[in-house]
């Protein structure tokens, strides 16, 4: 293939890179601001650098633990997601069942729920199981998604049905042609709801602060949160906060879509 | 990169149909139901279940801390004449319709990112990714910042065509607007992750037969591209609609924070329906009319999931 | 019928957990302590205070050797959500932070206990006990308060040649130096007429013109009295005058970062802000205090946090201990020391001193005048009527008689419901 206007393709990429990376940036550089010229009207644009912003997070977080919960919490989600949520979906996309519409109706009708919905109904189910203050309160209700059955619902139903049928003829039954056909071939689609999984868990503030009181129990985002309460309107130290929080999310992000460019590619030779 | 072609296993298609009938309708009908069960019985305990719960207490006076009254169709026939739930509802349709031009938008720079080849893609791809991770607060201030009406970069540009910008989140002309765009911004990364997942299951083969058919880049995206991409277009487009009718935390935290948003005076064109239920769930302490609030969303969102399965026949391409 | 559901439902959690997780670790026991150990715990939002929460928590455990407390911050934003989720799920804190707007609302459903023993009251400002006081009974005993002032920065006086405020000014006095002190050229206005903390602005100069915003006995709105709208327009012709910023400019740049920017002349500010303006480098030494101007009468709004004990708690003896502990002189002195001023009569000395560049003393005198934040059953509904209603005269949309006569029969509907 012949790679036609290359540099066009870059500079609308760089553009828009640029706008797409601007507010982190802004958070960078806020980060290494005094107090005072965060609120200076109008605003400043050069870091100062101000390390010290950076010290005063390590000095408030309980990092060490909180981190640990952290992955525990979106390493259980993301597990627990892409094997439930896979499982489901090949269901829904390839074995035939009666009611099988309707159920999916229903499990797509959990995705129309505005999450507000549900903070006080399932802390009451914590509280009845006696699961308050634990690991499982924050990961267990994250172990299930109507997100991720629809979008893998979608990626085997455009896969094509050449090598599960030839997997077939050969006596593979469902189990054999979900985990050695299907999984490999659907790779980017399962990489792409990890993502997306553990961003969201990493990022979960709300209900860990809600189910969970003891700070040894709570998650980098929920430690963050308490840094706010703590620095207020401090936002360098709440950047520098932010920062450090997220870039374990963005060195998986750029570790994993390496993977998930060769997705196809490879599970060809492996069906 | 190796193709896929030499290495696939040959190729049959009437033999399907067959080997399904093998293993016979009921061992295949008790398989689907054992996979789906694991997180048929999560969903129904702690989704399902508050769902129901809100339903039913969405026909009482349901008290600050628990304890209700049954009140029939009150909360309803109040939600009818509630000129604050209408225009919450407009507001919710329109920022989910002008919200839908994400998805083009998302569908282009995924195809650009997609070539084969092309130098420093994964730069551009964590670039796209950055807004979606990074904390919703810094978000918040760095748009508050562009968009503020004296010092903001937006009309700081503007000036030096002449142009004197509005405060764009204050005025009730421009404010939906500039949170359509800030919408579209921050979830332009997530939907394009999905399209490059989706565009990496489209077999290779299909665009090496239509470049040697002499078929360009223009022509195998609208030939080849977009078709085989419709049914994770048509998953974004569902999920889009449902998170744009379900926004809350852009205007959360875009407008000021918490009970003082209302003191902006583009609030009565930004006030979302979910905003709303927050409101009277948590705030006004008005529990059994806010249930019936997401009730009425929910129904609102079902009608449309359901219009857009529908439609799908007409535009989503299964193989 | 929704209770036998309930425990359905957590029969089938626990088969979904026995499946899913093979097992997983068994959740932690709930205290059922043998012996006379006892462990309360202790929510507050504050995280500044959080270690002077805990230093008191250890001081009480030295004379209640057998009682632990365990001190749970949840920050501000997400306090009151959780304390709804905790308290509807049965699992609140012992003791806990109370504020006035959402004290009647936790006294009125029963879910904190009244304090049914004699405590002698005259230590604190009758305005908090009173505020603590629903039906004739004591909930909640003050830890802590807060007045208002007017926060005023020197250099831009200066530079417009005005008076620092005098202790006794008036309105007139107010009106006439904020006139002086607008300059359009720099961007610069007197004041920033705030709408969305009506602690700082409105409430004070309601009363302050003889208006009111609640009847006494909490079931009529006062924003139908003439000397209220007096109050509000106090606000209003300052927005028409120029003298403030207009409501969309506040929305886009809120008047704190305008005065810490050196682009007010004055901040209607409460005695907690006294930690920012210490910290920002540019208020630090710029910026003074006064007491809010006189007018019809001189007011200002008091308002403080009280420890109140939930109803549900299984140590009721020792969580009333603590919260009287939390209250007493020796808890005071050592709150005052590091935290917002104690509410204890006579404590306060440690937190004036802390900053003797400023004269924090206002805070403290402006007490004897002071009103205390008006509340009812379920004030968040009504609040939320002020905003929605009066950001309307703000702007200009609808004038101030018209939005305040909305705002009373609104918020006459919503205290009628209570």
């Amino acid at each position: 293939m012949s790679e036609r206007r290359p540099l066009g393709v870059h500079a609308i990429l760089a553009v828009s890179s640029l706008l797409m990376v601007a507010p982190f940036v802004w958070q960078i550089i806020t980060s290494l601001k005094t107090l005072s010229s965060t609120t200076a009207v109008p605003p400043t644009f050069l870091p100062e650098g101000r390390w010290d912003n950076y010290a005063k997070v390590f000095d408030l977080l309980p990092f060490g633990e909180q981190f640990l919960n952290t992955v525990i919490m979106a390493a259980g989600r993301v597990t627990g997601q892409v094997l439930f949520c896979s499982m489901a979906a090949y269901a829904f996309a390839r074995l035939r069942f009666p009611g099988r519409n309707l159920l999916f109706g229903v499990f797509l009708s959990v995705l129309m729920v505005p999450p507000q919905l549900f903070v006080i109904p399932q802390y009451q189910i914590m509280s009845s199981l006696g699961w308050l203050n634990s690991l499982q309160a924050i990961i267990v209700p994250g172990l299930f998604s109507a997100f991720g059955v629809f979008l893998l619902r979608q990626f085997f139903l455009a896969l094509p049905r050449e090598i599960e049928e030839a997997a077939r003829l050969d006596g593979a039954g469902p189990v054999r042609i979900y985990w050695s056909v299907m999984l490999p071939l659907a790779r980017p689609g399962l990489i792409a709801l990890g993502i997306l999984t553990l961003l969201w868990a990493w990022n979960d503030l709300f209900w860990p602060l809600v189910v969970n009181t003891d700070p040894e129990k709570m998650t980098l985002s929920a430690g963050l949160a308490a840094l706010q309460g703590q620095y207020q309107t401090d936002y360098p130290v709440l950047m520098a906060g932010s920062l450090i929080a997220s870039l374990p999310v963005i060195a998986v992000f750029v570790f994993l879509q390496r993977q998930f460019i060769q997705g196809v590619a490879h599970t060809g030779s492996k069906g | 990169m190796t193709t896929t072609a030499g290495t696939r296993p040959p190729r049959s298609s009437a033999g399907a149909a067959h080997a399904a009938k093998r293993r016979g309708p009921r061992t295949e009908a008790l398989w689907g139901y054992a996979f789906i069960a694991p997180t048929g019985l999560g969903l129904a305990v702690f989704y399902l279940w508050p769902v129901l719960q809100t339903a039913y207490f969405s026909f009482t006076e349901w008290g600050a801390f628990g304890g209700h009254t049954w009140v029939g169709l009150e909360n309803y026939t109040r939600l009818i004449a509630d000129p604050e739930v209408g225009r919450a509802m407009l507001n919710t349709l329109m920022y989910t319709a002008l919200g839908l031009i994400g998805i083009p938008v998302a569908i282009v720079f995924a195809a650009l990112m997609n070539r084969q080849g092309l130098r420093g893609v994964s730069v551009y791809r964590t670039a796209f990714f950055l807004p979606v991770v990074t904390m919703p607060v810094a978000v918040a201030m760095l748009w508050r910042w562009l968009y503020n009406g004296d010092y903001g970069l937006v009309n700081q540009v503007l000036s030096i065509a002449g142009i004197d910008g509005p405060n764009w989140i204050a005025d009730p002309a421009t404010a939906m607007y500039a949170l359509v765009v800030v919408g579209i911004w921050s979830s332009v990364g997530y939907n394009l992750i999905i399209f490059l997942a989706g565009m990496q299951g489209i077999p290779k083969e299909l665009y090496e037969a239509a470049s040697m058919d002499g078929a360009g880049r223009v022509r195998q995206f609208f030939r080849i591209t977009l078709p085989m991409l419709s049914p994770t277009a048509f998953f974004i487009s569902i999920v889009s609609v449902i998170g744009s009718l379900q926004l809350f935390d852009l205007v959360f935290v875009m407008t000021g924070s918490g009970q003082s948003a209302r003191a902006n005076p583009a609030y009565s064109r930004l006030q979302t329906v979910v905003q709303l239920f927050y409101e009277r769930a948590f705030v006004t302490n008005d529990r059994g009319y806010a249930a019936a609030i997401v009730i009425a969303l929910l129904v609102l969102i079902a009608a449309l999931t359901v219009a857009q399965f529908r439609l799908q026949r007409k535009w989503v391409h299964y193989v | 019928m929704w209770k036998s559901a309930r425990s359905g439902a957590a029969l089938l959690c626990a088969a979904l957990l026995a499946s899913a997780c093979g097992g997983g670790e068994q959740a932690g026991g709930t205290d059922a302590q043998p012996g006379e150990k006892v462990t309360l715990s202790y929510g507050v939002w504050d995280a500044t205070q959080q270690a002077v929460m805990q230093e008191l928590a250890a001081e009480f455990t030295k004379t209640h050797p057998d009682v632990t407390v365990n001190v749970q911050l949840t920050p501000w934003a997400d306090y009151w959500t959780k304390m709804k989720a905790a308290v509807t799920g049965g699992a609140a804190p012992d003791v806990f932070w109370m504020n006035g707007p959402n004290f009647q609302l936790y006294a009125s459903n029963g879910v904190i206990k009244p304090i049914e023993e004699q405590v002698d009251t005259s230590v604190y400002p009758k305005a908090l006990v009173d505020l603590y006081t629903y039906e004739g009974k004591l909930y909640g005993l003050p830890k802590d308060m807060d007045t208002v002032g007017v926060w005023y920065n020197k250099t831009l006086f200066d530079q417009a040649k005005v008076k620092y405020p005098a202790d006794d000014w008036t309105w007139a006095d107010f009106k006439e130096s904020a006139a002086k002190l607008t300059d359009p050229d720099k961007g610069v206005y007197a004041v920033g007429a705030e709408l969305t903390s009506f602690q700082e602005y409105q409430y004070n100069t309601i009363y302050q013109a003889g208006g009111h915003v609640i009847s006494p006995d909490g079931k009529k709105s006062g924003y139908d009295d003439p000397k209220t709208i007096q109050g509000l327009k106090f606000w209003t012709d300052l927005i028409a005058a120029k003298q403030s910023p207009d409501l969309k400019t506040m929305t886009d740049t809120a008047p704190l970062q305008l005065f810490e920017a050196g682009k007010l002349a004055m901040y209607w500010g409460g005695s907690w802000n006294v930690a920012e303006f210490g910290k920002n480098d540019y208020t630090k030494d710029k910026v003074d205090v006064a007491p809010l101007p006189k007018g019809e009468k001189q007011a200002t709004i008091i308002h403080g946090v009280a420890n109140v004990v939930s109803a549900k708690t299984e140590h009721p003896a020792e969580a009333l201990e603590l919260v009287k502990f939390l209250g007493s002189k020796p808890a005071a002195d050592i709150l005052g020391k590091k935290g917002p001023i104690p509410a204890y009569n006579g404590t306060q000395n440690d937190w004036v001193a802390a900053h003797p560049e400023w004269k924090l003393q206002t805070f403290l005198d402006s007490v004897a005048y002071a009103v205390p934040y008006p509340v009812s059953k379920n004030t968040a509904a009504w609040q939320e009527a002020e905003l929605t209603h009066l950001t309307k005269a703000w702007t200009g949309e609808v004038p101030v008689e018209k939005a305040a006569a909305d705002l009373a029969a609104g918020m006459n509907d919503l205290l009628a419901k209570e």
